[in-house]
């Protein structure tokens, strides 16, 4: 048990390790297209790792888009109409508007059982939206928030594309390490949940509390992947933060593997390269969405992270590496 | 007074329509313990498949209708047996294969029939008019075809044995099973029933409103809402829960315009939640 915690640590870590030199990819890339699709790609991670918060509690969030609207709308007000351009600031803001917006959301919503907690994130989207709509004079409507000035720090303006790509990379640590440090903090509580929730509570863990945690900073690290996207856009629009992107998320976290971090990492990154590979047969993305979201689903439970452990394992079992998904999948018609 | 009574009946048969939708969701989720996200699809390819029979084939109305249900409860039934049978108590599994399948049917739908919505219309148009207040023919039909079918599923799912079976299922899948009622039967059956009704209401709806390949997520979108608030595995809930949407929209959308609606009809969803979290006619959720 202990070599696996170890080992899960490990795995975590490189996942964190793998973004550190993407840091280079500013000032060594000149290419636009390369610069965009490090981008979408980071943008994609920080958002599945909101996802994988979640998971780690078998709790499937799709209020991902939302929280990311909340988190990119409140950095573009902040700098458009508040002509605060720090980038500490913005970050924050970013982060924590959201973590705040979640609490009296999340009383609400955890109250809810797994499958009504999956609809109401979902609808949860729709009523942002709406509200997006319904109050232009907040947040431009349908206009969205043009002309969203670049951050700036310590003198530096990040305003050139290599540097607006640099602040998306950095956003992506900072969620990453929120991610590794909220995972591995609550690490037993959340597994002690996603493998048995009633038992969890029997045995006394406030079930609620550790639910409403992840909750919070799920929703903080998804603010982050909206401020990022918003940063290099310069602007925020509804229609970054479609409820139906949040599917793309899971689909990340899902394909790379929930069991580590470094499987949103693995996913976001091979899926959001894939869907640009096909994008000149744009509507193929989908359907290859689809296919590759069944086929891990119903082949590697574990995800491609998952599966490649299992593979490399030097123990026959692999130890406790699939999740608990694929006993349970084995096990026909109950 | 009059357009009181219209908004009435858009709202009445928007609200057949939905528990049309939102019936065989429900009935799915609560007998297998599955989120279909195939169910908007359904309704999707109904459309697009009596649009071809009717308009392309020259097949008559009611029966490219009547295919393009057996042909979609048919497509039903086999994805049930290849894709979900075997995952069938892992529910984060099911959803997931589920919404990888709706986003290559759409796929597909768009490569057969365009992106662009397709000029699919009513064969009886005009409207029943007595005095200030009128009806078109088209919603009348629709109105009367889905409250016959949600007659049906309820002696269906009430009187026979195929839905005592169902209900024992949804009860107590173990004790069930130990009577002698086989899952290997009764899931793609139930998966059939399912889908065609979407593949009805898609393919009797459409051609009134309008046909293009991402109105699945609309309609999916509306059994969430229609589930949360009824109850989710609760049939009844649903009904009473879809006329509720149905008659909030028609007259929101009248007497307040544009998205006020969506506003109104998510307060009432919050609202609810707040105070009775597991639906109207639903209870303890089950612990799928």
């Amino acid at each position: 048990m202990v070599a696996q915690r170890v080992r899960d640590f490990r795995l975590d870590l490189a996942g964190l390790a793998v973004l550190v030199p993407l840091l280079l990819v500013p000032f060594l890339v000149r290419s636009p297209l390369y610069l965009s699709l490090t981008h979408q790609t980071v943008v994609g991670i920080i958002a599945a790792m909101g996802v994988y918060i979640m998971l780690r509690m078998n709790l499937l969030p799709f209020t991902v888009p939302a929280f990311m609207a909340i988190g990119g709308y409140a950095a573009a007000m902040l700098s458009v109409w508040g002509g605060m351009t720090n980038l500490l600031v913005l970050m924050t803001a970013s982060f924590v508007i959201p973590m705040l917006v979640a609490v009296p959301l999340g009383i609400l919503v955890l109250r809810l059982k797994g499958t009504y907690f999956i609809f109401f994130t979902f609808i949860l989207n729709e009523i942002l939206q709406v509200a997006i709509f319904e109050t232009p004079s907040l947040t431009g409507g349908s206009d969205g928030i043009a002309g969203v000035p670049p951050a700036t720090l310590l003198g530096i303006e990040f305003g050139t594309p290599s540097l607006l790509l640099l602040v998306t990379i950095i956003s992506g640590l900072v969620a990453g390490l929120v991610t590794l440090v909220v995972t591995h903090v609550y690490r037993a509580e959340f597994a002690s949940i996603e493998e048995n929730e009633t038992l969890a509570e029997s045995l006394g863990l406030a079930v609620w509390w550790y639910r409403s945690i992840g909750f919070v900073f799920s929703a903080g690290v998804s603010g982050l992947a909206g401020f990022a996207m918003v940063h290099m856009l310069t602007a925020a629009h509804p229609s970054s933060f479609a409820s139906f992107s949040a599917i793309n998320y899971v689909a990340y976290a899902f394909v790379g593997g929930r069991g580590t971090l470094l499987g949103p990492i693995v996913g976001a990154a091979v899926l959001v390269i894939l869907s640009n590979l096909f994008s000149s047969q744009g509507l193929y993305s989908a359907a290859l969405f689809g296919l590759l979201l069944m086929v891990v689903v119903m082949a590697a439970p574990g995800g491609l992270v998952g599966e490649i452990r299992r593979l490399v394992s030097w123990r026959p079992t692999g130890g406790r590496l699939q999740p608990l998904t694929q006993e349970r999948a084995r096990g026909k018609h109950g | 007074m009059n357009g009181l009574i219209s908004t009435g009946l858009i709202g009445l048969s928007l609200g057949a329509q939905y528990a049309m939708i939102a019936i065989g969701f429900t009935l799915i989720f609560g007998i297998m313990g599955v989120i279909n996200f195939m169910h908007g699809g359904a309704y999707v390819l109904g459309g697009y498949l009596a649009f071809t029979l009717y308009h392309s084939l020259g097949v008559p109305f009611a029966v490219a209708i009547a295919l393009a249900v057996i042909a979609v409860a048919a497509f039903g039934y086999v994805l049930e047996v290849l894709l979900v049978d075997k995952y069938v108590n892992d529910h984060l599994a099911t959803m997931l294969i589920t919404l990888g399948a709706n986003l290559i049917l759409i796929t597909g739908v768009i490569v057969v029939w365009g992106a662009e919505p397709v000029d699919y219309r009513f064969p009886i148009p005009g409207s029943f008019r007595a005095g200030g207040f009128y009806f078109p023919y088209s919603s009348a039909i629709v109105l009367a075809v889905c409250a016959t079918s949600i007659a049906g599923m309820y002696y269906l799912i009430f009187r026979t044995r195929y839905g005592i079976a169902l209900r024992a299922m949804a009860d107590n899948r173990m004790v069930a099973t130990a009577q002698g009622i086989r899952p290997s039967r009764m899931f793609p059956l139930a998966f059939a029933l399912a889908m065609g009704l979407a593949a009805l209401t898609g393919a009797m709806v459409t051609p009134i409103l309008a046909l293009e390949p991402n109105l699945g997520e609309s309609q999916l979108l509306k059994a969430f809402i229609v589930v949360i608030l009824g109850g989710l595995g609760s049939v009844g809930g649903a009904t009473i829960a879809a006329f509720i949407v149905g008659m909030v929209e028609a007259y929101s959308s009248v007497y307040l315009g544009g998205s006020k609606g969506s506003l109104v009809l998510f307060g009432i969803v919050l609202l609810l939640l707040l105070v009775r979290p597991s639906g109207l006619m639903g209870t303890e959720a089950r612990k799928a």
